[in-house]
């Protein structure tokens, strides 16, 4: 077979990102540019902000992609971009980038879901293994996911609310830890004792999740110890914290595998690089003979790398967009 | 020379080519569907030009100010023709577009509703700009035109100005281009919108209030 390139774009959050990959197994080149240190000052992603910075970024960040590859448009096979979910302004200036290049070169075009993105990093580090389940976890989606085959994908069940990246962002709010706060409170909760009760959320036989009660009662625990007087020993409560989020995880994922007799177990999303979360994953999944893969940390975050590897297999599955693609902020993985 | 202009500034799509002295134009009102349309008709454009992107010797983009979401539709497409294709781009405002569009002895007011009050606009007389592209509250533009002391005209969406006789923009292209030709091109990499103001947030943190 004749080798397959891929171009991947990403701009649905804060990152603008191009990926050079080849058969959907071989990273040629990513650029990733953040934009954390802009978004940082504001506590948060501001949407307006990032859709500026992706547009001052763009040119540049494909020049660096392609120099780096030592490749041209020409030599790519297909055009693979985010279309949803993410910020409507921020995909859009991806979006549009990925119909031009199409059309200026006659490529195929790829629509590719966000997610797929992110289970796809994990094809980066070990060819996926079917079927398997996957546990998207991020700062917008906490999701499970069964896939039979290549590019199939069957939602088990979500968040009822908050995602759990969002429960972690705003958790590290209320304990005064600077944006963005999921990578030190996983630190924080290395070094802490589990000694803050706090309840499971929806702890029923559903694969769905439920973060906001969680949250809330976080928030209420650090109100009322302050008003008492008392100090919050931090390291405590986010282990306490994280030990809940953990069980909460788990606790779906492994039924999940069980009840669909699968043997493969997949993480995917920005959340996925919490160490605390691999290491109950890893021992569970030991335990159980279950076979795993976690992203590389590098690219457990928006990267476009995940982007053209998901693409290569849409492709595959025939997966074509015309130039009236349009981005959407919320659509269902299918 | 050939050359191609995009405008995506306002809920209207204005393309055009113009090969040698011919000019083919397209003027359409795409407004939330820009982003799903605009290259659709920019396809269509070049097919009617009976041309290929890659014939285009230089592409001139308007940079805004105006729909924030709007402008980056059409500046993506541009930078990323320009940068990969190897063409000369230049940016323009949409202020300037409206200003040289219009065959007038009079002061030329364009003006682009900024909402609460404030419109993005800027003071026209001969095709030079006498008064900055700027975010402006109506009313203080409205003493400075008093007293400037001259005729004006404003133009703009009349649809947005109820209360001012506004006169309606319809693009000129071969007027636009005739004026703007020749202005030297820069990198791709440089061309950005123009915005005319900073997003809510910033304006937060840098402590820019502006009174109503």
């Amino acid at each position: 077979m004749k080798d397959i390139y891929i171009l991947g774009i990403e701009s649905s959050c804060d990152e603008t990102s191009f990926s050079i990959v080849k058969n959907g197994v071989e990273e040629i080149s990513t650029v990733i540019s953040t934009q954390i240190d802009i978004h940082k000052q504001y506590g948060g992603v501001v949407p307006e902000i990032a859709s500026r910075a992706h547009i001052k970024n763009i040119t540049f960040v494909l020049d660096e992609c392609l120099s780096e590859a030592n490749m041209t448009i020409d030599d790519i096979t297909a055009i693979a971009v985010t279309y949803g979910p993410g910020l409507i302004g921020s995909l859009l200036v991806g979006v549009e980038c990925a119909k031009t290049l199409a059309y200026l070169y006659k490529k195929p075009l790829i629509p590719v879901h966000h997610i797929a993105g992110h289970i796809y990093a994990n094809n980066l580090v070990k060819r996926l293994e079917f079927p398997l389940i996957a546990l998207v976890i991020s700062g917008g989606h906490t999701e499970l996911i069964y896939m039979e085959k290549d590019y199939s994908f069957k939602k088990l069940g979500s968040t009822l609310d908050d995602a759990v990246g969002e429960c972690y962002d705003k958790v590290a709010k209320v304990l005064n830890i600077e944006y963005p706060g999921g990578p030190k409170i996983d630190k924080l909760a290395s070094l802490g004792k589990n000694t803050y009760e706090l309840p499971i959320p929806l702890n029923d036989d559903s694969y769905n999740f439920s973060f906001s009660g969680l949250k809330s009662a976080v928030i209420n625990l650090v109100h009322n110890e302050e008003q008492r007087g008392n100090l919050i020993n931090k390291e405590n409560l986010a282990c306490s914290f994280q030990d809940v989020v953990i069980k909460s995880l788990t606790k779906k994922t492994m039924k999940a595998l069980k009840d669909y007799n699968v043997h493969n177990l997949i993480l995917a999303g920005g959340v996925a690089a919490n160490s605390g979360i691999r290491n109950k994953f890893t021992e569970l999944c030991e335990e159980n003979n279950i076979n795993y893969t976690f992203p590389s940390i590098k690219y457990a975050t928006d990267n476009a790398a995940m982007i053209a590897t998901a693409g290569f297999y849409a492709y595959l599955d025939g997966k074509r967009a015309d130039i009236t693609l349009n981005a959407t902020s919320s659509c269902e993985l299918e | 020379m050939k050359i191609f202009y995009i405008d995506t500034s306002s809920s209207y799509l204005y393309i055009a080519i113009l090969k040698e002295e011919k000019c083919f134009e397209i003027k359409k009102k795409l407004g939330s569907e820009m982003s799903k349309y605009a290259l659709q008709e920019i396809a269509e454009l070049f097919k009617m030009a009976n041309l290929e992107p890659l014939d285009i010797d230089k592409i001139i983009v308007v940079a805004g100010p105006g729909s924030y979401t709007g402008i980056r539709i059409g500046m993506t497409f541009a930078k990323i023709m320009a940068y990969t294709l190897k063409k000369d781009i230049i940016s323009i405002t949409s202020l300037e577009a409206m200003a040289y569009s219009l065959d007038s002895k009079k002061v030329i007011v364009p003006l682009i509703d900024a909402r609460r009050g404030f419109v993005f606009a800027g003071v026209y007389e001969n095709s030079l700009n006498i008064l900055e592209n700027q975010y402006i509250k109506l009313s203080d533009l409205q003493e400075y035109l008093t007293k400037l002391n001259k005729e004006y005209v404003f133009v703009g969406d009349s649809s947005k100005f109820k209360e001012l006789k506004v006169q309606e923009y319809e693009p000129d292209f071969l007027q636009i281009i005739n004026i703007v030709k020749d202005r030297a091109p820069i990198s791709p990499h440089a061309i950005e919108p123009e915005y005319l103001k900073l997003t809510e947030a910033e304006e937060n943190l840098k402590g820019i209030h502006y009174d109503n």
